[in-house]
């Protein structure tokens, strides 16, 4: 079988510039095929890390944009095995020019002192974490963030509230690491509530969750839930994943979307494959009338063909999954990955998954020349003109 | 004699149908080929001589009469055994030399090889010696479209004999090439016939050409002449 591999790839390399564009053109459709996969995998694949699974997040049962009332923290901390509960508030705002990407980063107004303790992956020395405890107006950002706008501690920003009218200022009190993307600006809860009219008072986004082991984080907040059962605001707890992909859902049926957008990827690949192919096969039929004479079987033909195809295929998935292994990366640093589950940038399955459509893609784009080839009459096939 | 017939064909018919056409290629075609014979097949044009080679190389099927080559009954194989047999036993040259345009010549006399089980080093010593044979030893590297014709043609005729097949089977190998080259051809083909024992079929319109075969054998519409018999015009 491999002394037929030189003879294929001779043939693949016939007209340069047609195998370059398939190559090219599989090669964008598959980076495409490869972004949507790690972003599918990332979403709805991947398992949660320790961290992540050991915290909850409660919210409003009606939308994520309805509050619930801070009293409910104390109430949620009585449940056995919860260790700790704070309130987090999705703050929204504008810093200076919203136009530019970089300067869309998430924000929230938390409780400092219980912040590091339930995002236990998140790290911070000591005297930043007491400077941002003991200040109303401090801020901790993430080492992404800090990189990005180039803020140091001590710099003031200053955000425009939306959701919460007025002009807010903080000082830079902190700079944390996080394993994940960390475009993130976190402030004291205090100074929104001192801001804010007295009618918007005591009220709260979310209730951030950490729980003492992780197998036992289904049923808390199911106990949770049925705390408030019969309370005028009804709660949802669920996994700190679940909750970040309800939050991405917000964009639309994010699954549904990514499965259509990576089939009609697939169809387009398909296409310019079998295009290419199709045209590839008939400029040769002569050829193939000449390999049969000297001895070839027609099955020996089919897999000629099917292998360059394949080959093709395969070139052109190795250039689309390596750009969007770079793409990946990108998507994670940009300002959107803070709020995105994790995507990894190589991942052993989403590659799988590319190479195996390039194979598949590769049979089946060639299947009908192929089969066509292999089966045409010497004679006719000798009479062939190309 | 008769157990040195290689070519055998009794009551040979082929008709070609396509749509309404009804083409009878050849009629009731009755020849028997000796071991070590060079025949030259001659005909006008549409008299069936292609057609009589094709079948002769099991690269068609007819449709009456029966045909041996080399003891063997063609139609009792599948198309399998007759791909093998043919890598085996049949060298075809063909008038448009019909290399491998991506292939060097030495890789396109290797390839009747691939379908052996020689290794690696074997296919290429046999190419080697298949092309030295043909005057070609200095051209190895060569692709076709770096050749003249008359070289393609050797290229070709290497490539025929590289598996050492008992049958020779030309269909008009020097229609494309001037009289030089063509004379280089025939002469090769007439020492493949004299000097290696090979038996030569070769379609040719070339009086001159034919004279370099040991017997002349006429097709007119698709039926053989008897032997010795010279058509009228
Ligand atoms: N595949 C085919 N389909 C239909 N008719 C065919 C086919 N092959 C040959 N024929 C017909 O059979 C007849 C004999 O053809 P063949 O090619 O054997 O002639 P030939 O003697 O080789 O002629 P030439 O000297 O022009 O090569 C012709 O009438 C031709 O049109
Ligand atoms: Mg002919």
């Amino acid at each position: 079988m491999f002394r037929y591999i030189p003879l294929m790839l001779k043939n693949c390399w016939r007209n340069r510039r047609r195998t370059i564009l398939t190559i090219v053109s599989i090669g964008v459709s598959m980076c495409l095929l490869g972004v949507i996969i790690s972003v599918f995998h990332a979403f709805y694949l991947s398992d949660p890390t320790p961290d992540q699974a050991l915290r909850l997040v409660t919210r409003n049962r009606i939308s994520l944009t309805q509050p619930l009332p801070q009293s409910y923290r104390e109430r949620i901390k009585q449940v056995p095995g919860i260790r700790e509960v704070m309130i987090a508030q999705w703050f929204g705002g504008v810093y200076k020019d919203s136009r530019n990407p970089d300067n869309m980063f998430a924000r929230f107004a938390v409780e400092p002192e219980k912040l590091f303790g339930i995002y236990g992956e998140l790290t911070i020395p000591d005297d930043q974490k007491r400077a941002f405890e003991r200040e109303r107006t401090a801020c901790v950002i993430g080492r992404d963030l800090a990189n990005k706008l180039n803020f140091h501690i001590g710099d003031r920003i200053t955000l425009v509230g939306d959701i919460f009218p007025g002009k807010y200022e903080f000082t830079v009190r902190g700079i944390f690491d996080s394993p994940r993307a960390s475009s993130v600006l976190y402030f004291n809860r205090e100074y929104l509530e001192q801001s804010l009219p007295e009618g918007r008072r005591g009220n709260a986004g979310t209730f951030d969750i950490l729980v003492d082991r992780a197998e036992n984080a289904p049923h808390i907040a199911q106990v949770v839930d049925d705390e408030f059962l019969n309370s005028p605001a009804r709660t949802k707890t669920e996994s700190e994943q679940a909750f970040v992909l309800g939050f991405v859902s917000f964009l639309g049926n994010v699954k549904m979307f990514l499965l259509s957008v990576s089939a009609a990827v697939m169809f387009t690949i398909l296409l310019v494959s079998a295009n290419t192919m199709a045209m590839s096969v008939r400029e040769r039929v002569r050829e193939v009338g000449v390999l049969k004479t000297l001895g070839f079987t027609p099955g020996a033909i089919l897999g000629l063909i099917l292998g360059e195809a394949c080959a093709i295929s395969l070139a052109g998935a190795l250039v689309g999954y390596t750009i969007s292994m770079m793409l990946t990366n990108g998507i994670r640093k940009s300002p959107f990955g803070g709020f995105l589950p994790p995507i990894a940038a190589f991942e052993p399955g989403v590659a799988l998954v590319c190479v195996a459509a390039a194979g598949f893609i590769g049979l089946i784009s060639s299947l009908v020349p192929a089969w066509g080839a292999s089966r045409t009459p010497i004679v006719e096939a000798l009479r062939s003109t190309d | 004699m008769t157990d040195n017939i290689v070519i055998s064909t009794r009551g040979l018919n082929k008709e070609f149908i396509r749509d309404e056409f009804h083409v009878v290629a050849l009629q009731d075609v009755g020849l028997d080929i000796h071991k070590g014979e060079f025949i030259a097949l001659m005909g006008p044009s549409g008299s069936g001589k292609s057609t009589l080679l094709h079948l002769i190389a099991a690269m068609d099927t007819a449709t009456g009469g029966e045909i041996r080559v080399l003891g063997q009954d063609l139609r009792a194989l599948s198309d399998r055994q007759i791909a093998h047999w043919r890598n085996e036993n049949i060298g075809f040259i063909f008038q448009s030399f019909n290399l491998i345009p991506v292939l060097t010549a030495l890789e396109n006399v290797e390839l009747p090889l691939k379908l052996t089980n020689l290794k690696k080093q074997e296919r290429i010593d046999h190419a080697t010696t298949a092309l030295q044979l043909v005057g070609l030893g200095d051209r190895l590297g060569h692709y076709p479209r770096q050749l003249s014709g008359g070289q393609e043609q050797r290229v070709a005729i290497a490539r025929a004999i590289v598996t050492d097949p008992s049958l020779i089977l030309a269909d008009e190998p020097t229609g494309n090439l001037d009289a030089s080259s063509a004379e280089e051809i025939l002469t090769l083909v007439s020492r493949l016939n004299k000097e290696h024992g090979k038996t030569v079929v070769m379609v040719t319109h070339d009086p001159h050409a034919a004279r370099f075969a040991s017997k002349i054998r006429y097709l007119e519409k698709g039926a053989l002449l008897s032997e010795g018999a010279v058509p009228a015009n």
